[in-house]
């Protein structure tokens, strides 16, 4: 067909050679600047988790004391023994361990002041759970305090000048005496998911922010889910095309833009302010990280609601199904794993958002975990916010503890969600 | 003005199950059907044909007033379906569309098992009392589809794992499986290898002796084949509709000269 004598495309000319090169060039710079892109990613990501690890670590494991306790029949009447003098006991067992330092108040107190300002109550509520130990000799492992802890960590310097220093020369030699009697060990630090938060370091932990999360983000899912998904559905489905519809869409877009702070200030004025709920609870907390869960559940599940093919939808109507039963028998199933996963997502971010638990209470100081989503307590982040503001040396590496264990939260959500999309996944 | 020409011979040779008197269809601002007056006869084939964007798969889709779930069609005139309007309001779509069951130009099989794909209709509808009574309908179905014997043995396999042909089939059983007294097909051959074409093809010169079977094709070839009657549209408007033979041996108007011999469409 093609006529031989016509001007040929010559595919061997310099010109042509020349533009195949650049085209060739360009593509490559693309990949490079791709790959770098990804590289630098990966470098910070790195970069955080590696920081946090290297400062968080320490907070894994806490130094402890083994102490032979004389729980003294002088010091605890046997008829109630949860008012006994165990800060007397406790200062005896530290005198006998040091029988050359002086009998004075102030040589005695800093003794006591290895020991964790718990080992006094750990003592009491052995004694409280079987006072025929009353008169024995016990021995037990408490926590030593925080500059202590530090101290055996290596992150008080001994060659600092000692006014510098939180330990004085004698504070390290009695502690460098305990070491050397072999007395101390430096187990997992499970009190950092066994205790709720304290003022004291060495006892503070994440149980009641861990709880006071879990039940906010339970209240969260249970009214942000099905709210959603029927929010979604009515919208995407059944609702008729026009300006309202229209003007709902458009609001519920910004509102999944709106800054988490407002929500927070809205849970404040409504849930608190008008209703009267009582501050600082996960269930106030849930309802506020509701609101704010509440747009990206729709959008996710308006989108994977769009994505069922049409062929479907057609192939149930026309066998006479009513929309009705096209959306729940059909659509609906089929949608499943991208709501799903819209859904964990949405509640991953709910899970780390802090400014509006700030702002209904959930910084507050408490020491006990709730036991129901009414009673007071803290949440992940904003445990992690509390700690990063307190003074004390030990909180610095709790507080990129406890952001490692949100991170773990995390990531273990978001493996959910793949887990799950996978699940139920299905070809048509 | 009217396009519809009724060669005589076209009377009453069989009983007229659909009547579509001056039925207009818009699409937003589009008139996409002007004006059309057919008749189709019970238990015949009746083929549309017509260049693409003619407006025979929307006239099909009156039918069952599957149009009535795109928001921005509209649907005038007069469909009656054995005397009875189906815009009327005593009609409910939902059980117009068991009654005129459709088959879609892709395969549409819903992601389940080949048994509850067949099993949904009738389900839906309560259409049987027990699970024996159910088995045998979906078995009378996939029989009357031809594809029984290749998939007795794994009627809890997907349905969507069947071949291209084999899934079109499943599609008719499941039609077929609410007992339609109409069978829409709408380019049910357009997806398939000529071998699962002519198995088609053999089906449904079978299901005629039960329904009425109205299929859009753009294959001539095809309608010449399967059909006893044929429509041609054209731009919107029915320009000639009768007995096959004559449309494709003896067209009375131009333009479906012009397309049959090819050389418009």
């Amino acid at each position: 067909m093609t006529d031989a004598t016509t001007d040929k495309f010559d595919w061997a000319a310099p010109t042509f050679q020349a533009g195949l090169r650049k085209r060739k060039r360009n593509q490559w710079w693309l990949k490079s600047l791709g790959l770098g892109a990804i590289s630098i990613a990966f470098a910070m990501l790195l970069l955080l988790i590696g920081s946090l690890i290297s400062t968080g670590y320490y907070a894994f494991t806490q130094t402890h004391l083994e102490i032979e306790v004389e729980l003294d029949p002088g010091l605890i009447r046997a008829d109630a023994p949860e008012r006994g003098n165990y800060r007397q006991i406790l200062t005896n067992t530290m005198q006998s361990l040091f029988p050359d330092v002086p009998d004075n108040r102030a040589e005695l107190r800093k003794l006591t002041s290895i020991l964790s300002n718990g080992a006094q109550f750990t003592i009491r509520d052995m004694v409280v759970a079987d006072p025929g130990l009353i008169g024995e000799t016990v021995s037990v492992t408490v926590p030593v305090s925080d500059p202590y802890d530090q101290l055996n960590k290596g992150l008080i310097d001994p060659d600092t000048p000692e006014q510098n220093r939180r330990l004085t020369n004698d504070e390290i030699a009695n502690f460098n005496r305990l070491a050397e009697a072999g007395m101390l060990s430096e187990p997992l630090n499970w009190g950092l998911i066994t205790n709720a938060d304290s003022r004291f370091p060495e006892l503070a932990g994440l149980k009641g922010a861990i709880i006071g999360s879990a039940y906010a983000l339970l209240v969260c899912f249970m009214l942000a889910f099905p709210v959603g998904i029927g929010a979604a559905i009515y919208l995407e489905e059944f609702a008729p095309r026009n300006r309202l519809s229209d003007l709902i869409e458009i609001n519920i877009n910004n509102l999944a833009a709106v800054p988490s702070v407002v929500f927070g200030l809205l849970g404040l004025a409504v849930f608190i302010g008008w209703f009267g709920m009582p501050r600082s609870v996960p269930f106030v907390g849930g309802l506020t990280l509701a609101l704010m869960t509440l747009p990206t559940i729709i959008i996710a599940t308006r989108a994977a609601l769009k994505a069922v093919p049409p062929s479907i939808r057609e192939a149930a109507l026309g066998v006479g199904a009513s929309k009705q039963q096209v959306v729940f028998g059909h659509v609906l199933p089929l949608a499943m794993p991208g709501i799903l996963t819209g859904t964990i997502i949405g509640l991953a971010q709910a899970l780390g958002e802090t400014a509006p638990l700030l702002l209904i209470g959930m910084n507050a100081f408490i020491t006990s975990a709730p036991a129901t989503p009414f009673d007071s307590a803290t949440a992940l982040p904003t445990q992690i916010f509390i700690w990063a503001d307190s003074p004390e040396r030990g909180f610095v590496s709790r507080t990129s503890a406890a952001i490692l264990v949100l991170l773990t939260f995390l990531i273990t959500m978001n493996a959910i969600a793949i887990f799950l999309r996978h699940k139920f996944e299905r070809k048509w | 003005m009217y396009d519809v020409t009724k060669p005589e011979h076209d009377v009453a040779q069989a009983e007229t199950k659909i009547s579509a008197r001056g039925v207009q269809v818009y699409y937003g601002d589009t008139h996409a059907i002007k004006d059309v007056d057919v008749d189709i006869a019970d238990k015949t084939v009746t083929s549309f044909i017509g260049p693409s964007g003619c407006g025979k798969s929307t006239f099909l889709r009156c039918i069952n007033r599957m149009n009535d779930t795109i928001d921005i069609c509209r649907v005038k005139g007069d469909i009656r379906i054995d005397g009875q309007d189906i815009h009327a309001p005593s009609v409910d779509p939902v059980q117009l569309r068991a009654k005129v069951g459709m088959v879609f130009q892709k395969p549409n099989p819903f992601p389940k098992s080949i048994y509850d794909n067949v099993a949904y209709g009738p389900k839906i509808h309560g259409m049987t009392r027990n699970k024996a009574e159910l088995d045998e309908v979906v078995e009378a179905a996939l029989r009357g589809a031809g594809l029984w014997d290749e998939v007795k043995d794994r009627l809890d396999t997907p349905g969507t794992g069947l071949s291209g042909g084999q899934q079109q089939r499943l599609c008719i059983a499941r039609a077929v499986a609410t007992q339609p007294e109409v069978l829409l097909m709408d380019e049910p051959c357009s997806a398939l290898d000529p071998i699962a074409t002519a198995l088609i093809e053999d089906l449904i010169d079978g299901l005629k002796k039960q329904f009425s079977v109205v299929i859009v094709t753009h294959s001539m070839q095809q309608a010449a084949r399967i059909s006893q009657k044929t429509a041609f549209f054209h731009l919107g408007n029915l320009v000639e509709y009768g007995d096959t033979d004559m449309i494709f041996t003896n067209p009375q108007d131009e333009r479906t000269e012009n397309y049959i011999t090819g050389r418009t469409g």
